[in-house]
């Protein structure tokens, strides 16, 4: 217990201070955790490894765990990682649960985040030497899996599906990207646009655009009617809160949470999979799937369990092969050069107090993110009785601001907003379904890389089922996945067909 | 919608009157430098190597200087709109690498650009194999390739991870001409990519580097992960300036076991290829020369007080500092030397 | 049977394998969709003329030009001071007031006083936060 020596006030103060910095980033749409760590990441250097490491940890679990708040309350996820949160917090708080939703999506950040370090801790080497089994082909069956779900959140199943596709193909226009294994060469570019259009379009900016931006149009084309009052809301009434929730749903928990660890350990596989995953399992399994996307309290525990379970998971890798989780734990990595302090496979062994260090930060960074969050949902929910006229604007300049910094100060991300808030706002009335176009964009790229590189390394269709047992099982849950859909769109279409006479 | 024409107006006349004296105080470096690098990685070898530039630069100078990971083409496109010295660029030999494998988004940045000072070498591009394989050495693979075995070697296409294995097929093309066609690469992304190759038995040579592999190579034998260095392409010089104890596991003299000329890829069947990732400076080609000279002065008093160094070696970093003009000409050498190498192989494979 | 499923990817063109593949599926559900909904399409034409109609034109017109001209200020204006946010914060200020004021149904001196200051506190705070003291590059 040597790494006690290490736990000073200071340490304390900056998981705590951190946890709170990353929770009103992540609370902040456009602004995200990978954001959070990039600008405290140079102080680092002279705060030393653990104290460093304390902060860049709690701004972590505060910035994945923040962005529940405006998914939840405004609709618009506030990183990427919590799209789904929206899918079942936003329709809870329009009927008048927002409080409600908000203490549903805090407990299941903190069990996720809870179970996933308890996996990091105790089976971190383990873990990584399965993350490593998983090869181009089971990577692929695991987006494909997660690709599963457009068809799941599609309310009309043609157009749900077009949508996504569209969203797939609308991620791939840009260059092939050399860093993850393409060959840097350039498609689907109009002509004359090459300039701008190099490097595609940017996740944050698109997802911002389409639920920030293109929801205010939608208000200002309806003339931004005068703002509900308090009493209108309910926000505290009608929405008696208890842990009763979660009766019935430990199951969901366990594996969300499950699911987002182990999307995490997959290097590659990215963030925002984890609760998209954690979101079409929870359907598949579930007994009434036809409310989800409606305001179903077990989507939106799937979703925040799935997101903080990625925090632990992402460490797995990066503490035991020296390869990052996803896009924040790659900075961690910078951290630790900085202190001149190798990441690989003998980390652990050989840094013993900073690995215990990590874990104590990490678990007291979900405690504080419990306990703020939990004790700061009436000042959250307030939010909701700002009168429009106010909150838009200052929504407006808010994902400007997170479009613009978060490729470190690139205009074109900004003009990427207000394309895809139009592109948005028309959608809908075009009848595109914007759940899974967002879906296709977000996987789309990694869908691609591993779909051509397993063929590119194997030469052979049949190798995505014959690989490995993995593939066997991903094909089960894809399989799974779209019988549920197809039975559900059917008893839906049925039923509309008896109300319609 | 008075109200926003009145507002922009008030707004613009007060910037007019603003920018009177900013305008006066020109010709040096700005107060606010945007240094931007070809990495869109905050944690990766650039920006770290960056960030201690501009901490030294900014604090010897008493300027703002900030270090945004833009990445390769918004950086040059960043450095080719900014003409007056508020941004700045620090990339490696990646920025010719690219133009000479004919990248998109790449331009030669000696025409384009103006190359600046040099200031850091990191070390440690390395090729690597599983602790099964049978080869012991990297004229074991040269070998297996002329005696018609393929060998699969996995790297990143178009640069830095590149090189080496270019510069394995010369080394094979000089030894037994027709033999280079044996070493296949298999085109892969990031590290992590790069040992997934390896793991899946889709590669058999990797391209990594010292500090991302190093850890590997320390792991039992019987371990599916362990793995040995073959080559470690940096000149021997570098690596002599090194730690001593090196890093992790391998101390500085096993480095040099796996570097010329103990481990030879020959050049041109006399001398050895070698290849040391140097970062510099690029600047916009307008802009004011005075600049230029005041960031050369800047970091000569910065070398020189030799507190720079230290910290660049605790990151492991071999510390580089050449002025604009011996780096221009050095530069220019060395991707001199790369085109030929490039040219030969890729007229027969 | 083997040789059927066998594939070979040409590396060099390996960027336009996925994407004919995704443009092959869109064609394919595009012309289901025509097919299927091709009574629908038909009334599109009243449908837009419909939402058209309906809509509040200066509302959603004006957060569109506003933000259009916003956008496109916002960097020659930073050019003034490069690197030091104030395109941002210079262009904000008149953008949410002006945004605000748009979407205000009356204006009462009062609340037009309040929309004022908050134009003027709120960016100048997020700018003197994230330009300032996060030091994050801004227009």
């Amino acid at each position: 217990m040597e790494f006690l020596s290490l736990i000073t006030p200071l340490f304390l103060s900056l998981v705590i201070g951190g946890t709170f910095v990353g929770i009103i980033f992540g609370a902040i749409p456009g602004m995200t955790a990978t954001m959070a760590v990039a600008v405290c990441l140079p102080l680092t250097y002279s705060l030393g490894l653990e104290n460093g490491m304390a902060l860049l940890l709690g701004l972590y679990v505060g910035g994945i765990s923040g962005g529940l708040v405006p998914a939840i309350l405004l609709g618009i996820p506030g990183t990427p990682s919590s799209i789904t949160t929206t899918f079942d917090g936003y329709p809870l708080a329009q009927r008048g649960e927002g409080e409600k939703a908000l203490r549903i999506g805090i407990c299941s950040s903190f069990v996720g985040g809870v179970i996933s370090l308890a996996a990091l801790y105790f089976f971190a080497p383990t873990l990584a030497d399965f993350a490593i089994e998983f090869s181009y082909v089971e990577k692929f069956l695991i987006i494909l899996f997660a690709l599963t779900v457009m068809a799941a959140l599609s309310s009309d199943m043609l157009m749900g599906i077009f949508s996504g596709f569209l969203g797939i193909f609308v991620a791939l226009i840009g260059v092939y990207d050399i860093s993850d294994g393409g060959n840097g060469k350039l498609r689907l570019i109009p002509p004359g646009t090459e300039y701008w259009l190099d490097s595609g379009f940017s996740l944050l900016p698109v997802l911002i655009g389409l639920f920030g931006l293109a929801a205010i149009l939608d208000q200002a084309e309806l003339g931004v009617p005068k703002g509900q009052s308090r009493e209108d809301i309910k926000i505290g009434k009608g929405s008696s809160f208890s842990f009763s929730v979660f009766k019935g749903q430990f199951v969901n928990l366990i594996r969300s949470s499950g699911i987002g660890t182990f999307v995490g350990i997959l290097p590659g596989v990215g963030g925002s999979a984890a609760s998209i995953l954690a979101y079409s399992n929870a359907k598949t399994f579930s007994k009434h799937p036809e409310t989800f996307g409606k305001g179903e309290p077990a989507g939106l525990i799937a979703s925040e369990s799935g997101n903080n379970g990625l925090t632990g998971g992402a460490l797995v890798p990066l503490l035991s092969l020296g390869i990052p989780g996803d896009s924040t734990t790659a900075l961690l990595i910078g951290a630790f050069t900085l202190q001149g302090i190798q990441v690989g496979p003998l980390f652990i062994g050989n840094n013993p107090e900073t690995w215990n260090a990590m874990i104590f930060a990490m678990l007291v960074a979900n405690i504080a993110m419990f306990v703020m969050m939990y004790g700061a949902i009436r000042y959250f929910a307030l939010v909701v009785t700002v009168p429009k006229h106010v909150l838009f604007p200052i929504i407006l300049m808010m994902c400007v601001i997170g479009a613009y910094t978060i490729n470190y100060g690139i205009m074109f991300d900004v003009w990427t907003l207000l394309i895809f808030g139009v592109f948005g706002w028309a959608a809908v009335k075009l009848g595109l379904e914007i759940a899974p176009f967002i879906i296709g964009f977000i996987l789309g790229p990694s869908a691609e890389v591993y779909f051509v590189k397993s063929l590119e390394s194997f030469g052979d269709l049949t190798i995505f089922f014959t690989k490995s047992w993995i593939a066997g099982v991903l094909w089960v849950l894809i399989l799974g996945s779209l019988a549920g859909s197809v039975y559900m769109s059917r008893r839906q279409a049925k039923a509309t067909d008896a109300d319609g006479g | 919608m008075t109200y926003t024409r009145r507002t922009l107006l008030a707004a613009a006349s007060a910037a007019a009157l603003l920018i009177q004296p900013l305008a006066a105080a020109a010709q040096d470096l700005p107060r606010n430098v945007r240094m931007v690098i070809g990495s869109t990685s905050t944690g990766g070898d650039t920006y770290q190597n960056s960030a201690i530039i501009a901490d030294a630069l900014a604090a010897h100078l008493g300027i703002n200087v900030k270090v945004d990971a833009v990445g390769a083409t918004e950086a040059f496109k960043a450095l080719a709109r900014d003409k007056r010295g508020n941004t700045i660029m620090i990339f490696h030999d990646q920025s010719y690498l690219g133009n000479l494998y004919g990248v998109t988004g790449y331009d030669d940045p000696f025409e384009g650009y103006t190359v600046g000072a040099t200031v850091a070498i990191n070390p440690g591009n390395a090729y690597l194999v599983p602790c099964t394989s049978p080869y012991q050495s990297m004229d074991d693979i040269l070998k297996a390739a002329e005696a018609g075995e393929r060998v699969r070697v996995a790297i990143q296409p178009g640069g830095v991870s590149e090189i080496g294995f270019s510069a394995m097929k010369n080394a094979a093309r000089v030894r037994a001409p027709g033999s280079e066609a044996n070493l296949v690469p298999v085109n892969t992304g990031a590290q992590s990519d790069k040992n997934q190759a390896m793991w899946d038995d889709l590669a058999d040579v990797i391209n990594g580097s010292i500090q991302a592999n190093e850890q590997f190579t320390q792991l039992p034998q019987d371990d599916r992960k362990c793995m040995r260095f073959v080559w470690i392409t940096a000149r021997a010089e570098t690596l002599e300036q090194a730690p001593e104890a090196g890093m992790g596991g391998t101390t500085r003299d096993d480095m040099l076991k796996y570097a010329s000329p103990q481990t030879s890829v020959t050049l041109d069947g006399e001398k050895d290829f070698t290849f040391d990732k140097e970062f510099f400076f690029l600047f916009n080609k307008e802009m004011d020369p005075g600049v230029i000279a005041q960031i050369d002065t800047a970091l000569t008093e910065i070398f020189a007080k030799g507190e720079i160094q230290e910290r660049q070696k605790e990151a492991f970093f071999i510390p580089n500092f050449l002025p604009s003009e011996a780096a221009q000409q050095h530069l220019g050498d060395k991707r001199d030397t790369y085109r030929k190498v490039i040219a030969e192989i890729s007229g027969d494979s | 049977m083997g040789s059927l499923t066998q594939v070979t990817i040409d590396f060099e063109q390996s960027h336009l394998l996925f994407p004919t593949l995704i443009g092959g599926i869109l064609l394919t559900l595009g012309l289901a969709i025509v097919v299927t909904r091709r009574r629908r399409i038909a009334t599109a034409g009243a449908y837009w003329r419909g939402i058209l109609s309906r809509m509040d034109r200066l509302r959603l017109l004006g957060t569109l030009a506003l933000t259009v001209l916003y956008f496109s200020l916002m960097v020659p204006v930073g050019d003034l001071w490069p690197n030091t946010g104030l395109g941002f914060l210079i262009c904000s200020i008149p953008y949410v007031l002006a945004t605000g004021l748009l979407y205000m149904h009356e204006w009462p001196a009062k609340q037009v006083a309040i929309m004022l200051a908050i134009a003027v506190i709120g960016p100048g705070l997020v700018w003197w936060l994230f330009a300032e003291i996060f030091f994050l590059t801004l227009p």
